[in-house]
């Protein structure tokens, strides 16, 4: 089913943040994982045969697909957007105080 | 040992996943009550034509403000990270001929977000992606012109007040529903109009407005505290 695609790019995601040891390769790995998640619930709302949930002045109602996932998938984004926002200053933050990226050499601890 | 732990993890997720794959039923969520009611109610009940505008900004209003709060502890973290002590350090800009171009082209990335922002119940788009067009500006103003050109013409005060300016008109909207519907961000009945014209869909549009001036200076704020660190490192 189309579904394990989905599955199969979450643990692309899941593989990047345990594997990699750059810091801008973890977040984009959680990006990835959290696109995986939307891919997925929009695929639950699709129906077979149906049309987009935008309606027409002439035609007030037709076969569409399911819009409330979308809605949420759309606030999801937002979240998204955001954490990885809060994410990127992070890596600044520890860019400027520690000159590299690799987590292997963020160990030791400066006032 | 790392390399073999993970791939225990992955295993396990992926089997997690994968045995419960046969368990998704093909179609099933129109036939519950709460989409069912969305796509059946959504002209009568908002005036809306675009029904995930209509979700989003009046049946789960209250869930949108949420959100816009989640942008505003976003931009509050990330100001509060990037805190600066100096001024910025400007990028020279580009060349002429790019500066240029893009004095003429800005105008229309601004129609474009405005479009989008005010057609948000009729088409696709709405607060959340005009806003991100507004944010472009920004970001146009920064790497073509120079950050010193920024803080010029478009300073962080003005962002922010322009921010503030549209979660208060969020929340006027949903005061302005208690007062005429009496419940928290009430779509007026009186001001639905004819759906499918502009002015319709009662308090979609001035919340769709107040979210997209909301998202466009909360990401030109975010953008610009990191830009500045990023310059004054070189």
């Amino acid at each position: 089913m189309i579904y394990s695609m989905c599955f199969m790019l979450f643990l692309v995601g899941l593989y990047g943040v345990l594997i990699k040891r750059n810091i801008i390769k973890i977040i984009l790995s959680v990006g990835i994982m959290g696109y995986a998640i939307n891919l997925f619930l929009i695929l639950i709302a699709y129906q077979e045969g149906s049309d987009f949930p935008i309606l027409t002045p002439a035609e007030t109602s037709k076969a569409m697909v399911d819009p409330l996932p979308q809605a949420l998938v759309l606030t999801s984004i937002v979240i998204e957007l955001s954490t990885t926002a809060l994410l990127v200053a992070l890596a600044i933050k520890i860019y400027q105080r520690y000159h590299t990226f690799d987590i292997r050499k963020i160990r030791r601890l400066r006032g | 040992m790392k390399v073999f732990l993970t791939a225990i993890i992955l295993a396990f997720t992926g089997g997690a996943l994968f045995v419960n794959l046969g368990s998704i039923p093909d179609s099933f969520l129109l036939s519950h009550t709460a989409s069912r009611f969305y796509r059946e109610a959504v002209v009568t009940e908002t005036g809306a034509l675009n029904t995930v505008s209509a979700i989003l900004y009046d049946f789960r209003a209250f869930d949108s403000l949420g959100e816009s709060t989640v942008i505003f502890a976003t931009v509050s973290g990330i100001v509060l990270l990037l805190s600066r002590k100096t001024l910025p350090v400007s990028s020279a800009g580009l060349s002429l001929i790019v500066k240029r171009t893009f004095g003429i082209l800005t105008p229309f990335v601004f129609l474009l977000s405005v479009y989008i922002i005010l057609h948000g119940h009729l088409s696709p788009g709405g607060g959340f992606q005009g806003g991100v067009l507004l944010a472009v500006i920004t970001i146009i103003f920064c790497i073509i012109y120079g950050s010193s050109f920024d803080l010029s013409r478009y300073p962080p005060q003005r962002k922010t007040l322009i921010e503030t300016t549209g979660a208060l008109l969020f929340l006027g909207v949903g005061i302005i529903g208690i007062a005429l519907t009496g419940s928290f961000l009430g779509n007026p009945s009186a001001w639905r109009g004819v759906p499918g014209t502009l002015p319709s869909a009662g308090s979609i549009v001035p919340i769709n407005l107040g979210v997209g001036l909301k998202v466009g200076a909360g990401l030109a704020i975010i953008f610009y505290s990191m830009i500045q660190k990023t310059l004054k490192r070189q």
